[in-house]
């Protein structure tokens, strides 16, 4: 590998901007809630590769234990391919761990902080969260 | 008798400056010695010059098999046809038929490769020795031609693909893959898969003219290759620029916005 | 191992998976494509200037055990002795959430920060009173016009701050263009340099305006004129008219700097000229090169979501030109 996770952790804690309008940015704060962490194991149910968020959709259980389709956000496409994903990553099919912030409305949206696949591989999700005003907290 | 010595010497002294201007001059490896191919304007790293405002048939962007100064641009095959598979020439079929609300371009999605390059928009096309960037006016698309032995990315899906570019003597080939299967080549629902591959051939064939000739790949939804052959045609205007084309298609339609296409030669004589 | 990973965010919780989420994302712009993986490619070297200017969290990115960067050589030449500044450039954060000084605005997201002004003195924007109250207005009610979110092309100078990396070409030629291209929505700046005059009637406004430059010494100097009123510096929806003019100055310091100063003038929002000024480094990443941007392509809850009538807005009546 290129880099070892560690060097990934410490380098670069600035607080990077987001390739992202007010709008998609807007999302988050709006959206999701950082203090409500989740973490859901599942088969994927679609991949899409896009600007400004990616989008992965899984069938998991949530904490009440119902099996639902949970919608992952995770990072624009090109951060993510430069970060070691392909168009293969993740398919169709496959079981992945998603971890990340819940939506505030109570929907099976998360916005995704990483991700793991059942090989033990992790993949960084290159979440808007860092960005939005939870940072505000720091 | 005075003019005749005057024509004399004028042509001793033409005789006389070629001689010296061609022992100076490298002599490019090209068939000027034929006297057929048209010796272009070159670069200090002796590439032909296409640096420039360039623009494509704009009727192609309406219909690929739309005819151009009387002809197909589809020279292969020579029945300047798109030689679909038969699954995939009824998908084309379905593809007219509701072209306004499947055209990509409608939705302001990028045009894809070859079509960005005959949108009725101009492009100027950027080069130095190891890169080429062609500017598209329609949406400022970015075609980028790394020009440096560099392999294609893996994996991954682009609307306008992966370009990479060389040099076969004074012809400019750019090999381009990892394209999605998103785009058409026309409002015509001529279409392709993500199987497609390009392979285009850029020529300088005039002061005013690049030749420019695609062949396209896709055994998904075509029998054969085809290849696709045009001019494009400099504007060499002083000050001709780039404007902007910038399609929004659900704020305004799928029309130009404000301040497009305005010439201002017109718009200064009002 | 899975089970140390997932402590290490649940159990430092908060801090930890913030912390971990601005790394990656700040590292997205720094890593090098895929097909290096095989090589022994160097590490990027640390980046000044990346990334926001907010909350302390800026500066010296320094990552463990990576090598410093050589010292920067003198400004590089072109063959006619003007500055060669080709290559991949990232500009300095600060002014993309706000690009005035700013308290914290939680519900728009945007952070407390310095922004990028540098007069006047107080780094705000020296708007008219009306101004102002449009600016706090537009931020909270009307986030939807931004016209980044609508994949326009960028206004300058916000343009140059762009979060991705952009690449400087100059091509040979008697126009002396130097053209910049950002992967952040393929926007482009053609800027020539041969002292023509600007052609564009007044009545003419791109996103963009219209980009004519000279060389004064190893400056180069850009005015920008014919910009339409569409688009804003940040996400905090600072505004201008279609009357803004910018003069730009890029000034190479050494081979790997160029020092950014911009003066805008609008005196239909604004009381003075103001400046911005901030630091574009040469992005190190080995063989960074942009990649396609598709612009909101296939992501919904923008595109079709957030469009402007669906959203109220009166597209009949949008800002004058």
């Amino acid at each position: 590998m290129r880099m070892s996770k560690l060097t990934l952790w410490a380098a670069g804690i600035s607080f990077a901007a987001v390739a992202l309008p007010a709008l998609a940015h807007h999302s988050f704060a709006a959206e999701y809630d950082s203090d409500k962490r989740i973490t859901i194991t599942g088969k994927v149910l679609t991949v899409e590769l896009v600007n400004p968020h990616s989008w992965i959709h899984v069938e998991a259980a949530g904490p009440d234990g119902k099996m639902q389709d949970w919608a992952c956000e995770f990072g624009p496409p090109n951060g993510l391919y430069r970060n070691g994903w392909n168009k293969t990553s993740v398919k169709i099919g496959d079981t992945i761990t998603v971890a990340g912030s819940l939506a505030k409305n109570g929907s099976p949206t998360i916005n995704a902080n990483n991700i793991q696949t059942a090989d033990g591989k992790r993949l960084f999700a290159g979440s808007s969260e860092g960005n939005a005003a939870g940072a505000g907290k720091q | 008798m005075r003019r005749q010595s005057k024509s004399f010497f004028a042509g001793a002294l033409a005789i006389g400056t070629g001689l010296i201007l061609s022992l100076c001059a490298p002599q490019p490896a090209s068939a000027q010695a034929k006297g057929k191919a048209y010796d272009p304007p070159r670069l200090s790293d002796g590439k032909p010059d296409m640096n420039g405002i360039w623009n494509g048939p704009s009727a192609l962007n309406a219909d690929i098999t739309a005819k151009v100064n009387g002809k197909s641009v589809i020279v292969e095959p020579a029945d300047g046809k798109l030689p679909y598979l038969p699954a995939a020439a009824a998908q084309q079929k379905k593809n007219l038929a509701a072209a306004k609300q499947l055209d990509p371009m409608n939705h302001c999605f990028m045009p894809g490769v070859p079509r960005v390059m005959y949108v009725p928009d101009p492009f100027m096309i950027v080069q130095t020795p190891d890169f080429v960037a062609v500017l598209s006016q329609f949406m400022h698309e970015v075609r980028n031609i790394p020009v440096d032995g560099s392999k294609h990315l893996e994996n991954i899906d682009l609307w306008q693909g992966d370009s990479r570019g060389s040099w076969d003597g004074d012809t400019f080939v750019v090999d381009t893959n990892d394209f999605n299967d998103k785009t058409w080549f026309d409002a015509a629902g001529n279409f392709h898969s993500d199987q497609l591959h390009v392979v285009e051939r850029f020529t300088r064939s005039g002061p005013t003219t690049l030749n420019y000739e695609a062949t396209i790949s896709d055994p998904m939804t075509f029998s054969k290759d085809w290849k696709i052959r045009f001019p494009l045609t400099m504007n060499a205007a002083k000050d001709a620029q780039i404007l902007e084309n910038e399609c929004n298609y659900k704020q305004e339609g799928p029309t130009v916005t404000e301040g497009t296409r305005a010439d201002p030669h017109r718009e200064a004589k009002k | 191992m899975r089970n140390r990973f997932f402590t290490y965010f649940t159990g430092s919780a908060f801090m930890g998976s913030m912390l971990a989420a601005a790394a990656a994302f700040t590292v997205f712009w720094m890593s090098s494509p895929p097909e290096l993986r095989a090589q022994d490619a160097p590490p990027a070297a640390p980046q000044g200037g990346g990334g926001g200017g907010r909350g302390g969290g800026k500066g010296g990115a320094k990552g463990g055990g990576r090598a410093p960067a050589p010292p920067a050589g003198p400004v590089r030449r072109l063959a006619n002795g003007k500055p060669n500044i080709q290559g991949y450039w990232k500009a300095g954060g600060g002014g993309l959430f706000s690009i005035e000084a700013t308290d914290a605005r939680k519900q728009i997201g945007v952070n407390a920060g310095k922004g990028i002004i540098t007069d006047p003195a107080d780094g705000k924007i020296p708007y008219q009173p009306w101004a102002r109250e449009k600016e706090l207005d537009l931020s909270e009610n009307h986030t939807i016009e931004e016209s980044d979110a609508h994949c326009y092309t960028s206004g300058i100078p916000h343009m140059v701050e762009a979060q991705s990396s952009f690449q400087i070409l100059q091509p040979e030629g008697s126009a002396g263009y130097v053209v910049m291209i950002w992967e952040y929505m393929h926007n482009y700046r053609i800027i020539p340099t041969d002292n023509r005059p600007h052609v564009l009637p007044a009545s003419v406004h791109l996103f963009a305006g219209d980009p004519k430059g000279h060389w004064e010494g190893d400056t180069l100097v850009v005015d920008d004129t014919n910009q339409n009123a569409r688009t804003w510096y940040d996400i905090a929806a600072n505004f201008h008219s279609d009357q803004i003019h910018v003069v730009e100055r890029f000034t190479p310091a050494d081979e790997n700097r160029i020092a950014y100063e911009a003066t805008i003038e609008d005196p239909k929002v604004y009381t003075q000229p103001w400046k911005v000024a901030f630091n574009i480094t040469r992005d190190m990443t080995p063989n960074y090169r942009n990649m396609e941007f598709s612009c909101w392509e296939g992501e919904h809850d923008v595109t079709e979501k957030y469009t402007l009538p669906s959203q109220g807005v009166d597209t009949k009546n949008l800002p004058k030109k």
